[in-house]
């Protein structure tokens, strides 16, 4: 994450967290296309790894990646770096068109059924509202960084790698029954860290 | 409002990812929006999920795509599409933003001081959600899942051998509970319920619900 990559690309791109913060505010203040296509660049293909990682198709990850960097240009204005990162911001957009995408697929990507909801609200967008992000991120960020290498890791490959308990189990030579208690004893120390706070 | 009975860890991470199935996001979403202890939790895995995206390998976007997009920026510059205002339903006035953005069904009576109304969910699937209500005092079916039956109380109370559950509490049945649970006297109690598997009922209302719940 923080490490200095070598190479004219390295050179283009903002050193820190900060820097990614900095060309949203750009985006949404002034449009800057130049300060759009740094993202573009750095996010796009993540995000297109990441879904490709969760099981979407090829296709699907390259649609997602684009219209989740559409998103970023609209909604750029929305993104308060108070309350999030840059990273996990894009993530919450990404994560919820793929949900969208999930849906369109269960509902036999008819467009007949666009129109008949309408009138409805679509719960597509309950993923954007339902947190009232009143916590600093900072605060979060902090008690993150409390966790162990290993809980952290832990956490991330059975959720956010969505990884099956016998594949961690493996990857970390631990015996299979203790992949399970492992990712309780970490989730219930994130618990524990992110209380204490208050 | 004190929130005593939180969603499991596992669970709540899922909601993050958006792992979740439609209706059990449906009730998460509920019991996260009134609780910031749970919004944390949700907000510090998706600071992770944040982090893993930012070490996921990168997979080379097709040439062209950033002209693309940019030409699908200027061709619609601002988000046109944006739902409605949530609307306000006259028999639950009060229901929380997420819900009321939902499309309800029809109210139906399923027993004696028991009604419900089913969530339609945009994407289907095999779970269910629906609104129940339960007069004060009811005493409800006893029952037990093969799959998890996830609750959030939006009004009212319910008490159970799990303890007594008010406003915003979450419960999580799985196929190893089996309750019964009673409605508090102070009021109607209405839940938001989520339900995978099929539902085992074991006394007379039940077998009167099971209907009306298969849907």
């Amino acid at each position: 994450m923080g490490d200095v990559r070598r190479g004219k690309i390295a050179d283009k791109r903002p050193k820190a967290k900060v820097g990614w913060a900095e060309l949203i505010g750009r985006v949404a203040s002034q449009g800057d296309r130049e300060a759009f296509k740094s993202l573009f660049e750095h996010f796009a293909p993540r995000v297109k790894g990441f879904m490709l990682k969760a099981g979407c198709s090829a296709d699907q990850a390259e649609e997602i990646a684009q219209e989740t960097l559409i998103a970023v240009w609209r909604k750029a204005g929305q993104f308060d770096p108070a309350t999030t990162g840059v990273a996990a911001w894009i993530f919450t957009i990404a994560r919820n068109l793929r949900i969208d995408a999930v849906r369109r697929a269960a509902r036999g990507g008819k467009s007949g059924s666009e129109a008949e909801l309408a009138d409805a609200a679509d719960p597509a967008d309950t993923a954007d509202i339902v947190i009232s992000r009143v916590e600093d991120a900072s605060r979060v960020k902090a008690a993150i960084e409390r966790l162990s290498a290993e809980q952290s890791r832990v956490i991330r490959l059975s959720f956010m790698e969505e990884r099956p308990h016998p594949e961690i189990a493996s990857m970390l030579g631990i015996p299979l029954g203790t992949v399970k208690s492992r990712i309780r004893l970490a989730m219930n120390r994130l618990r524990d860290l992110l209380d204490e706070q208050r | 409002m004190t929130i005593n009975h939180h969603p499991p860890e596992d669970l709540l991470a899922s909601f993050a990812t958006g792992a979740l199935d439609e209706s059990e996001r449906l009730v998460v979403a509920v019991h996260v929006a009134g609780c910031q202890r749970c919004g944390r939790f949700v907000q510090a895995m998706e600071q992770l999920a944040g982090a893993a995206l930012e070490d996921a390998a990168p997979a080379p976007i097709v040439p062209g795509a950033f002209d693309a997009v940019m030409a699908r920026i200027h061709d619609h510059p601002a988000e046109t599409v944006r739902p409605l205002p949530p609307r306000v339903i006259a028999e639950h006035p009060d229901l929380p933003e997420v819900l009321r953005r939902c499309r309800i069904g029809k109210r139906r009576r399923v027993a004696p001081g028991v009604s419900m109304q089913p969530i339609e969910l945009p994407g289907g699937g095999k779970a269910r959600a629906f609104l129940l209500q339960s007069a004060p005092g009811t005493r409800m079916l006893e029952h037990s899942h093969t799959g998890t039956e996830l609750t959030c109380v939006l009004k009212g109370s319910f008490s159970h051998q799990g303890g007594r559950y008010g406003p915003g509490d979450f419960d999580y049945g799985d196929d190893d509970v089996d309750h019964r649970p009673i409605v508090g006297d102070e009021g109607p109690c209405l839940c938001l319920v989520a339900m995978t598997g099929d539902l085992r009922i074991n006394g007379f209302f039940g077998r009167l619900i099971s209907p009306f719940i298969r849907l």
